[in-house]
């Protein structure tokens, strides 16, 4: 927690201390409340020892006089809240070897099913766009917050062919953000850039621009042959392009990590620690109870 | 017919618990020369003392009731601690020091009078130095007062417990004993409504709400207390009453069921 005017905390803890004074010794005026008994153990009990009302209402008084002091003082509270404005963009794969099987039933397909949790996980709001990338880049879905139209477009990504180049994808989904916000980019492959722009100054590039590149490769430890070519991950190559742009790499071996992998940064990567003035609720808590504690001090004779 | 006296009573043993066995309540009856009543023969009542004139009239024994003219022990036992320092319009203890001087009253010539405090039993003017204590107190009766001696007891009892039960009933069968329950000044109803601030006699503080619930707590609290300890003294052979903070001497008459 922080606060816009920490002097007037200071000030106000002053205050609660002079008024709780004063409210004990108006307390102490109330001769007439007060009576000498023999056996105050015996009273306690017969009474039904409900002496809690009164110490209830002295800590009432002294809560509401501190939330009043802290609403007073500005107080801002950091918060995981979804983000308002944010932006994703999904860039999937779409070269020869994501036909391979060894992912369930194939890589493409779980990828476009992984898509489909990511855009469901998300909460309101948030602008998710899509590109596809194989020889080059692709604008699949631009940036939008209708549900509806980015899980039509995921059925749009055309089918497994062709080469892998991710620093063409990465560069368009730079090209495609709004200048500032909360933006993010997911990036799902499974394996080695070999046309276009270099990916590691992209997600360089992104990074610097506060724009993580989060990516998560897809294939078995075993990989695939597709076209007698062998399908591997270059696993360091999508650590470096996270860890540079202030991202994470996940591996999925499977359509059902895949999934989880990019439902889990559904939530994560739309909720960031926001500041948020609490200075409203305080006042307003402070002051409610205040009246309470007056008017129930009043009708239960606790002040003159 | 003459009202009967405190002195009367006490030796007719009226309202004395019959604890002992059968025969006559009273302690002091023997082969005197003061008819007192006639009374339904009891089972161990001497059968020298049936009045057969009586029988036949009544159409069962009866038994003739005598006093000697017996010299008595008087003994008081007065709680004097803090928690008897209150009361609405005086204290408790000025009631049970009113209640003491009626029974001291009831001496005649040759009577014994004595005032037991927690360590010692001396004479009734002398002041008992020694903070009250009920155990110590019912101690020292037990071991300094003679058998037969008439022992009021006035105290509020509120340390009084299962503890002291084998001491009552030793004292109850030693000596003729009485006890005055000093009744709660707020016996009636708690005046006060709202937080009410409370200071203990004997220290410690309550603040505490007092509604029409607590107060009616109160009230149930307060008289099964005084019937509880009340039962407890009369299990014990005691004779039992309480002390109105009004009238010491009408509370000490009316333990003893003797009007005003």
């Amino acid at each position: 927690m922080s606060f816009d005017r920490p002097w007037l905390l200071a000030l106000g803890a002053i205050a609660v201390f002079v008024l709780t004074l004063l409210y004990r010794r108006a307390q102490g005026r109330v001769s007439a409340q007060a009576l000498r008994y023999s056996n105050i153990a015996f009273l306690r009990g017969a009474l039904g020892a409900r002496d809690w009302m009164a110490r209830s209402l002295g800590a009432a008084w002294i809560v509401a006089l501190c939330a009043l002091a802290v609403g007073v003082a500005g107080p801002h509270l950091r918060l995981p809240l979804p983000v308002a404005d944010g932006s994703v963009f999904i860039c999937i794969d779409t070269s020869g070897s994501m036909a391979s099987t060894d992912v369930s039933p194939t890589r493409a397909a779980a990828a476009q099913s992984a898509a489909r949790a990511f855009v469901e996980e998300s909460p309101p709001g948030i602008k998710i766009g899509l590109i596809s990338f194989s020889g080059d880049a692709e604008l699949i879905s631009p940036l939008s917050a209708n549900r509806e139209s980015i899980l039509a477009a995921i059925d749009q990504i055309p089918a497994p062919n062709g080469a892998t180049a991710i620093g063409d994808a990465l560069r368009l989904a730079a090209s495609q953000f709004p200048p500032a916000g909360h933006r993010v980019v997911i990036l799902i492959t499974d394996g080695v850039n070999n046309t276009g722009v270099d990916p590691q100054e992209m997600a360089q590039y992104l990074g610097d621009h506060h724009v993580p590149v989060y990516t998560i490769g897809i294939g078995t430890a075993n990989g695939d042959v597709i076209g007698g070519e062998e399908s591997t991950i270059d696993e360091n190559a999508l650590e470096s392009y996270a860890s540079v742009s202030g991202g994470a790499y996940a591996r999925a071996q499977n359509a059902t990590e895949l999934r989880d992998a990019l439902a889990r940064l559904g939530r994560e990567t739309t909720i960031a620690q926001q500041s948020v003035s609490a200075s409203l609720g305080f006042v307003l808590a402070g002051a409610g109870l205040l009246i309470v504690t007056m008017l129930s001090a009043l009708a239960t004779g606790r002040l003159p | 017919m003459p009202a009967l006296t405190l002195r009367d009573a006490l030796l007719r043993g009226k309202r004395r618990p019959r604890r002992f066995g059968a025969g006559s309540p009273t302690m002091y009856r023997g082969d005197g020369y003061e008819f007192v009543e006639l009374r339904a023969y009891v089972p161990g009542d001497d059968v020298r003392r049936i009045d057969w004139a009586a029988t036949a009239r009544a159409g069962e024994l009866q038994t003739r009731v005598v006093l000697e003219d017996v010299a008595l022990t008087l003994a008081v036992l007065i709680d004097d601690s803090d928690s008897m320092r209150v009361g609405r319009e005086r204290s408790l203890l000025a009631a049970a020091q009113e209640a003491a001087h009626a029974w001291f009253a009831t001496a005649r010539g040759g009577d014994r009078l004595l005032r037991v405090g927690s360590d010692h039993v001396g004479a009734p003017h002398l002041p008992v130095a020694t903070r009250f204590e009920i155990g110590s107190a019912l101690t020292t009766a037990r071991a300094a007062l003679r058998r037969g001696t008439a022992l009021l007891a006035i105290g509020d009892w509120y340390e009084l417990d299962d503890r002291h039960d084998d001491l009552l009933a030793n004292l109850g069968a030693w000596c003729d004993c009485t006890a005055l329950i000093a009744r709660d000044p707020w016996y009636d109803a708690l005046p006060l409504g709202g937080f009410v601030r409370f200071s203990g006699a004997e220290g410690g503080t309550l603040r505490a709400y007092v509604g029409k619930r607590e107060r009616a707590a109160f009230a149930a609290a307060v008289r099964a207390r005084e019937a509880q300890i009340a039962q407890r003294f009369e299990r014990a052979g005691w004779r039992a009453g309480a002390l109105l903070e009004s009238d010491g001497v009408a509370s000490l008459r009316a333990a003893f069921g003797v009007g005003a």
